[in-house]
């Protein structure tokens, strides 16, 4: 009981005559206010998003979780987690022909047939893949600053490793920075029942003689950028980048189609197997990609507008061109509506056939993957963010993409003329991230 | 002195033994450089007039009396008051007399704990209680000293604040990691203040937000004793003469002033284990690290 009592002595009230003295000291009549509040330790982003191809192809659940830590002053640790899961049915680059298609699938051990004049999807896609990022960032000196990363992930067939570094320095009063970036990568790649031989014909059930092991390959990006104020409302920013990917740079899982030159009938493929003739396809192994890239971010009244464009050529011939737009409506400081307009075209890489011609010389490199040919796309969205009163932030996206290529190209012989050799794909993006922590 | 820190511009000098920082959001440059000068101009003079380090100025005129009376100016005579009111609100453990403790007591992170003995001679010479103080004069009895460096550097980011605050309230004042924002940043944002861990010199522990008012912080991070696995933090108990037990090893508090924050920090570590329900009985809002 004693005790008790002198520990309530020990902690008696003394706020109020220790502020009284205190404004005494300062003379002070009326003490001002305080206002202080702890910041969490992290700044988390998560977010999940959800694409959806049509016609039952590729369907992609993803879900991101992205940590930032001040550790020091002004020095960042930044962690990322990415899991995505992917199923549905992938394009595995055939022609639809007028009959009944039967393929063997990648591991060898089972087959699927496509209808006739339907598109050849292989309905075995199904992946899991998991990405995890660790960035590091710091001044060096009072102008630059620099961030160093090493990224990691792993899917079923899929191991990729990379490590990056940037440096960015102000000049011009903090006006101009000039930025550069080296990232590597390296890929390997083992793929369901091996890595076929480049152009070697699909067998049947079973057969894996024309497939080998594992591949890798090691990708170079190298990256300057200007980023300039030009007054209270503008930026501009320019970047130029180099990419050089070097090894297996073929997708194990697509094939081309040979068909009869004149009927455009698919021809009969190894004996006993029981299919037709489809070529495993086959690239260059090594690639060089160069783009420039500028952007223009302007506020009107508090809105802000974004637009970009992109030109990407590489020495597999394939050019294309990305404008962007993006015009972000501010509602107070709270809430904002953001639509988004996004307009891509490419042309077609050199070595992209749709089909393969019976009886022709069997050529370097092949491919129908329709990611390497001539191709139109249209992104459409809107997206809406709102803060909450407590600082934290989430947000809404919904997206529409439409991919239009050359249903009918030249290589349309006989009976492919009434087929469709480049389906259009239409996909919907719906995101939703919440953002919380110190911010 | 002044350079560029983002959007803000930042002074910088030393004063009281420690690195000052004077933030200021105004975009203006000549406000900047006033408000520097300003806050430096008056970290000096509190350091020159109260500092116990210093020859000639009024601490050591006290501390040299050898017992006869002493007439002290208005602003001693408030610090002087003000220390007593400590002295009562914490029952005797706020005491500037006890830095002849330190006679003893070397918080140079060695194992040289003093002898008993040793400790026991200077009690007769620490006790806010056996000085006759009515303002003006003061009377130490001979051998006594004080010391108000306790008080110093919380009370000069006050008196400066006070000085800059018809020049600029976009600014915060950082004496040695005491801390006053006079008011947010341009725009209303607040200042983003670290607190530094007490196991890792440089890391930042935690971050606090600061809008309008002070933040003090009191600890032995680098100032202790280690004998035989026990530590002993420079925070002493002048009835006993010896370390409080138990305390944190840094508290800071948040409050109107920063006299208020470093006072309510410094009574909280003197509670040793108690320092955090001390704090609460205060409605103190504060962050302690064990």
């Amino acid at each position: 009981m004693q005790l008790k009592a002198r520990r309530n002595a020990k902690l008696r009230e003394i706020g109020t005559p220790l502020a009284a003295a205190t404004c005494a000291l300062l003379g002070q009549a009326a003490p001002a206010s305080v206002q202080a509040q702890e910041l969490m330790p992290w700044d988390v982003d998560t977010s999940m998003l959800v694409y959806s191809e049509s016609d039952g192809r590729v369907q992609d659940l993803s879900l991101n979780l992205r940590a930032r830590k001040e550790m020091r002053e002004e020095k960042f640790l930044d962690l990322s987690l990415t899991l995505d899961s992917l199923t549905g049915a992938s394009p595995n680059g055939a022609a639809p022909a007028g009959v009944v298609q039967t393929f063997t699938n990648p591991s060898g051990n089972a087959q699927y047939s496509i209808a006739s004049g339907e598109q050849v999807l292989d309905p075995s896609f199904l992946d899991t893949r998991t990405a995890v990022a660790a960035n590091w960032e710091m001044p060096v000196g009072r102008l630059s600053l620099l961030s160093v990363g090493a990224s990691l992930s792993d899917e079923f067939d899929y191991t990729h490793l990379g490590l990056n570094a940037n440096l960015a320095r102000d000049f011009n009063n903090r006006n101009t920075t000039l930025s550069f970036g080296v990232a590597l990568a390296n890929d390997s790649i083992d793929p369901v029942g091996g890595s076929p031989v480049g152009l070697a014909p699909m067998l049947g059930l079973g057969n894996n003689s024309n497939k080998r092991g594992d591949e890798s390959k090691d990708v170079t990006d190298f990256l300057i950028g200007l980023t300039q104020v030009l007054n209270r409302h503008t930026i501009v920013q320019f970047n130029y980048s180099l990419s050089q990917s070097d090894g297996y740079l073929t997708d194990p899982y697509k094939v081309l189609s040979v068909v009869d030159p004149v009927t455009g009938n698919p021809v009969a493929g190894p004996a006993g197997s029981g299919l037709f003739r489809y070529l495993y396809e086959s690239r260059p192994d090594s690639r060089d990609k160069q783009s420039l890239f500028g952007l223009l971010k302007r506020d009107f009244n508090g809105d802000v507008l974004e637009a970009s464009y992109r030109y990407m050529t590489d020495d597999w011939g394939v050019d294309s061109h990305t404008v962007e737009l993006r015009y972000r409506f501010n509602f107070g400081a709270a809430r904002y509506l953001q639509p988004h307009v996004r307009f891509y075209q490419q042309t077609a890489a050199d070595f992209y056939k749709t089909v393969m011609f019976a009886g022709a010389p069997l050529p370097a490199y092949a491919s129908a993957d329709h990611r390497l040919g001539e191709f139109d796309g249209v992104t459409l969205g809107l997206k809406y963010g709102q803060q909450t009163t407590r600082g934290s932030e989430w947000s809404a996206r919904i997206e529409y993409y439409t991919q239009s290529g050359n249903a009918s190209p030249g290589s349309a012989v006989g009976s492919l003329a009434n087929l469709d050799l480049y389906p259009d794909l239409n996909a919907l993006i719906a995101q939703f991230s919440y953002k919380f922590g110190r911010r | 002195m002044l350079s560029r820190r983002g959007s803000n511009w930042l002074g910088l000098f030393q004063a009281m033994a420690s690195s000052c920082e004077v933030h200021v959001g105004d975009a203006d440059r000549a406000i900047a450089e006033r408000v520097a000068a300003l806050a430096a101009a008056e970290a000096q003079r509190i350091e020159a007039k109260f500092s116990r380090y210093r020859r000639g100025n009024i601490i050591d005129t006290i501390n040299t009396a050898g017992g006869r009376p002493i007439v002290v100016d208005d602003e001693t005579a408030r610090l002087l008051d003000y220390a007593t009111r400590l002295h009562e609100l914490s029952d005797g453990m706020f005491d500037i007399t006890s830095g002849v403790l330190r006679r003893a007591w070397r918080f140079d992170g060695s194992d040289r704990v003093p002898s008993a003995e040793a400790v026991a001679a200077l009690l007769p010479i620490v006790g806010w209680d056996k000085v006759s103080w009515r303002a003006p004069e003061l009377t130490l009895p001979p051998g006594m000293e004080i010391d108000l460096g306790g008080i110093g550097k919380e009370y000069a980011v006050d008196s400066a604040a006070a000085l800059v605050r018809p020049v600029s309230t976009q600014c915060l004042l950082n004496f040695g990691g005491d801390l006053l924002a006079l008011g947010p940043q341009y725009g209303g944002a607040p200042w983003r203040v670290g607190v530094e861990s007490v196991s890792d010199a440089g890391a930042v522990a935690r971050h606090i937000e600061l809008t309008i008012g002070a933040l003090a912080t009191s600890g032995d991070s680098r100032r202790f004793l280690l004998k035989d696995g026990k530590r002993y933090c420079h925070v002493l108990d002048p009835r006993s003469g010896w370390p409080v037990v138990g305390a944190p090893r840094s508290v800071t508090v948040a409050a109107a002033t920063c006299t208020e924050a470093g006072m309510l920090a410094t009574l909280a570590l003197l509670q040793g284990a108690d320092a955090e329900a001390f704090l609460e009985a205060q409605g103190a809002q504060f962050w302690a690290l064990r």
